[in-house]
């Protein structure tokens, strides 16, 4: 056969492997130093290809950032599912959110070493937008517990305690120690939402 | 004028960032406003510009949670102690011009140096408010299990991030801040007032 046809490549998929490779590139070497030549090499498609479908760095960082925000979102809905208790569903969320965090190899090269990048999008103004992300996203993790105007809050309220310990060396309760997040939430957190219980 | 050079020269930087910014005061900006010399600058802070600024930053800090300190350590209880200390504390962040308009025209300097400086008021934090909590101990309206330093650093963390992301509290309703404190913040660690809210 004189050539082979080019593999038919949806939009979708272009997309998909461009948030793959934005990260890898972030894990390896940052943001500010990732290029669209290096993420399209990553991905293995022409820079020309990546504009088409996605555009310049700018709409690949916003893609990635959405992209990656609901792959977490859904990690953590799901480890709320696997619960039929508050207290178990608010455990599940914080552990699987500071298991998430922890081995995020392209967000924990951008706290150590370009955290102005991030800082400005979970402090202050940023900080009030995602919390409002987040609550949207998580208050589906609760809402079996709770009348839906409490899910939000508590959505939001476990938020706050997740960023809180997550990222603070020195954090007393560790994320990722199941038993200690557990402790937090049936100390803290249940109590705060169901006031009627007294330990599940 | 002051006596301690130190607290010249930090007291000076953070004049300057006022006038001119973060990334454009300069060490000669500082010596300038502060009478201090450049050696003698270097001599006290040897890692430069950025110890300096990084330092100023937790100078302005500790007046800050000194002033907030100042107005709420008379409170007669606990949860009211932390009504007023976040209504005041979410007043005073937007009034602080210079917060403010670093904020806006320099985050990416002032954030990074924010969040290391956070580690030490969460200390200051969590000390002042330990005596508070060993009162309500005392009073017996401490829930059963409550591990009182535990208690105290969770407190002082929410506190934390309820100050600079109000989220969807609204700072300036009583109500909702009294909801905030009595019931989400500290559900878990005052028993119920008798009564119902």
């Amino acid at each position: 056969m004189p050539s082979v046809a080019a593999p038919l490549t949806s939009q979708t998929d272009i997309r998909s492997r461009a948030v793959e490779a934005t990260l890898a590139c972030v894990a390896r070497h940052g943001l500010s130093k990732t290029t669209i030549d290096d993420v399209a090499r990553e991905a293995g498609c022409a820079r020309a290809t990546l504009y088409r479908h996605v555009g310049g760095k700018r709409q690949l960082v916003l893609l990635t950032v959405a992209a990656e925000g609901e792959r977490v979102a859904g990690e953590l809905r799901a480890a709320a599912a696997a619960h039929d208790t508050f207290a178990g569903a608010a455990a599940a969320v914080m552990g699987a959110a500071g298991r998430e965090l922890g081995s995020h190899r392209a967000i924990q090269f951008l706290l150590g070493f370009e955290p102005e990048l991030v800082l400005p999008h979970v402090t202050f103004e940023g900080g009030d937008r995602f919390l409002a992300h987040a609550r949207a996203a998580l208050a589906p993790c609760f809402d079996r517990f709770l009348p839906p105007d409490e899910a939000v809050r508590a959505a939001e309220w476990v938020t706050r305690v997740t960023l809180a310990y997550a990222y603070k060396p020195d954090a007393p309760v560790d994320l990722t120690d199941e038993a200690a997040v557990r402790r937090l939430a049936h100390q803290f957190i249940v109590p705060a939402f169901l006031p009627s219980t007294n330990s599940n | 004028m002051i006596d301690d050079p130190r607290e010249r020269v930090l007291a000076g930087t953070y004049a300057c960032v006022a006038r001119f910014g973060m990334g454009k005061t300069t060490i000669d900006d500082v010596a300038k406003e502060s009478g201090v010399s450049r050696a003698s600058i270097y001599r006290l802070f040897p890692g430069g510009k950025d110890q300096l600024l990084r330092e100023t930053v937790g100078w302005e800090m500790n007046h800050f949670f000194a002033r907030l300190a100042e107005h709420v350590y008379d409170a007669p209880d606990f949860a009211t102690l932390l009504e007023r200390g976040l209504v005041f504390a979410h007043d005073s962040l937007r009034d602080h011009e210079v917060l403010q308009k670093v904020l806006v025209t320099e985050p990416e300097r002032l954030l990074p140096l924010l969040t290391v400086e956070q580690h030490r008021v969460l200390r200051f934090i969590t000390a002042f408010l330990l005596p508070y909590l060993e009162r309500e101990q005392e009073a017996g309206r401490l829930r059963g299990g409550v591990e009182l330093e535990v208690a105290a650093d969770y407190v002082a963390r929410m506190i934390l991030s309820l100050i600079g992301s109000p989220g969807r509290w609204d700072m300036d309703d009583a109500d909702d801040v009294r909801c905030l404190v009595r019931e989400e913040l500290l559900g878990g660690i005052l028993v119920p007032v008798s009564g119902g809210l």
